[in-house]
């Protein structure tokens, strides 16, 4: 259910908060394509893509940065109430969110060097590229969802969770399966133990992604569903 | 749960046809402030004003429904309008002091009520007044030049002083800081918060950030009706009425 309330009468009020509104957007976008980027590093590997990924987070960075000012701006020249101040102050929070997500993606394109000669098999692979996906496309949810102040899309990114939960477990199986086996050499275990690793940044995005969500819920009725749900 | 010390019940307020109040339902709590807000024609002066019985002197102006104060109905035919005046005091947009001596503008009312035989008491009284109005360390040497010398924030304090000087249950304030640059402004808001804890405060505001600034409770009057009345945090964070948050955030509703 989207849910838009009417036009301020000072126009520029509404192009301030859609301007912080589309920073987060882009910041989103950005840290989307970082996890994208990090996880095709995984399957071929190559050390100037990796440093570009690493790189971007200082443009990241720099986004995060610039919706703190924006709200800074706005709170000082429109003192927001009510809806506004939420919409004010949520994307301070939903920014420190992506910029952890994009810390997790730098995490992520950082490791991948370990996976250019002997590689675990590919089972641990489709595993890591099915969560990089489902996370990507939870991402992609959670930005339409705070785009559109939809809480009922949000509610579903909440629930997709699980999903990537279960597969970080599963994670954690297949690798205590592996090493439980003794046969592999010490760059393969280092490796195995990685992917759990390289799971758990991704079982972390997950959860960032649902901190953004329940931001959603927040902007829109205005409780924290952290506090009560 | 504290006892209201005014309630209202189905008011309706009328300018010859025109009806300007909607049925309003309100309990007012003691030793809180009170804001309320609302466009300008909403109605929320006119509800301010039947508190203290000052639309009485609007002859077009009629009431229906009951208001109560302490329990006893302010409008039934054996009040005394004086009386109730004395009651519930009121300061106004413009701070409007008599022509006359500092001292005799607080003194004024103390005389008519008969609250101060003795030149002693009158002169404890005054003191007490301008000193509860946050006004007594700039003016108690020159307690005799004339009210009108002082500056707007200060003739606004000695009106608040004046009104609380024969010590009303309930002060009325209709958008008591609209004259006020921002300093005086601030002298006022705390001192408003300040004299909660003797009395009950009713402020009609047309500054959304003083309502939350220093009301306990708002109400949001929209063509003649009480929106919503609530905690003002609740008004102002999380309002419940699709109206109150359109007024309140300045959208187009």
């Amino acid at each position: 259910m989207e849910n838009n309330p009417p036009e301020h009468i000072v126009a520029k009020f509404d192009k301030n908060l859609d301007k912080i509104k589309s920073v987060i957007l882009d910041m989103g976008a950005l840290v989307g394509t970082q996890i994208k980027d990090a996880t095709a590093l995984w399957f071929a590997f190559d050390e100037a893509e990796a440093a570009r990924i690493r790189a971007l987070d200082l443009q990241v960075n720099g986004m995060n940065s610039e919706v703190y000012a924006r709200a800074e701006v706005l709170i000082v020249r429109r003192q927001p109430v009510a809806l506004d101040l939420r919409e004010t102050l949520a994307p301070i929070n939903i920014a420190s969110e992506l910029e952890r997500i994009g810390d997790h993606a730098k995490t992520l394109a950082k490791r991948a060097f370990l996976y250019t000669d002997e590689r675990p098999a590919k089972e641990f692979f489709d595993l890591i590229a099915q969560m990089s996906n489902d996370v990507q496309q939870m991402l992609i949810d959670v930005l339409l969802a705070y785009s559109n102040s939809d809480i009922d899309a949000a509610a579903r990114v909440r629930e997709k969770d699980t999903a990537i939960d279960d597969a970080h477990k599963k994670m954690l199986r297949m690798v205590i399966a592996a090493l439980s086996e003794g046969r592999n050499s010490e760059d393969l275990t280092t490796e195995l133990v990685h992917m759990v690793l390289n799971s758990r940044n991704l079982e972390r995005v997950g959860d960032h992604i649902v901190n953004i969500a329940r931001f959603v819920n927040q902007i829109v009725e205005g409780h924290d569903l952290k506090a009560t749900d | 749960m504290v006892d209201s010390i005014i309630s209202s019940r189905d008011v309706n307020i009328f300018y010859a046809d025109k009806q300007a109040i909607f049925g309003v339902d309100m309990d007012i709590l003691p030793n809180k402030v009170t804001a309320f807000i609302g466009p300008s024609g909403c109605g929320k002066s006119t509800f301010l004003r039947a508190i203290n019985r000052m639309n009485d002197l609007i002859p077009i102006c009629y009431m229906e429904g009951c208001m109560t104060i302490g329990g006893q109905d302010i409008y039934a035919p054996e009040v005394d309008v004086v009386a109730l005046r004395a009651q519930v005091g009121m300061v106004f947009q413009k701070p409007n002091p008599f022509p006359k001596s500092i001292f005799e503008n607080v003194a004024y009312g103390l005389r008519i009520h008969k609250m101060a035989a003795a030149k002693s008491e009158m002169d404890d009284r005054v003191e007490w007044s301008l000193k509860s109005a946050g006004l007594w360390d700039e003016v108690h040497d020159r307690l005799d030049q004339p009210g009108n010398s002082l500056s707007g924030g200060q003739q606004q304090r000695l009106c608040i002083a004046r009104a609380i000087a024969i010590e009303p249950k309930v002060i009325l304030m209709d958008e008591p800081c609209s004259a006020l640059d921002p300093i005086a402004t601030a002298v006022v808001e705390d001192l408003i918060d300040q004299l909660r804890r003797e009395f009950t405060i009713i402020i009609v505001t047309h500054s959304m950030q003083q309502a939350a600034r220093i009301s306990q409770r708002t109400a949001f009057f929209h063509l003649g009706n009480l929106v919503e009345f609530n905690d003002t945090k609740t008004i102002f964070t999380n309002p419940v009425d699709e109206r109150t948050q359109n007024y309140i955030t300045g959208r187009i509703g």
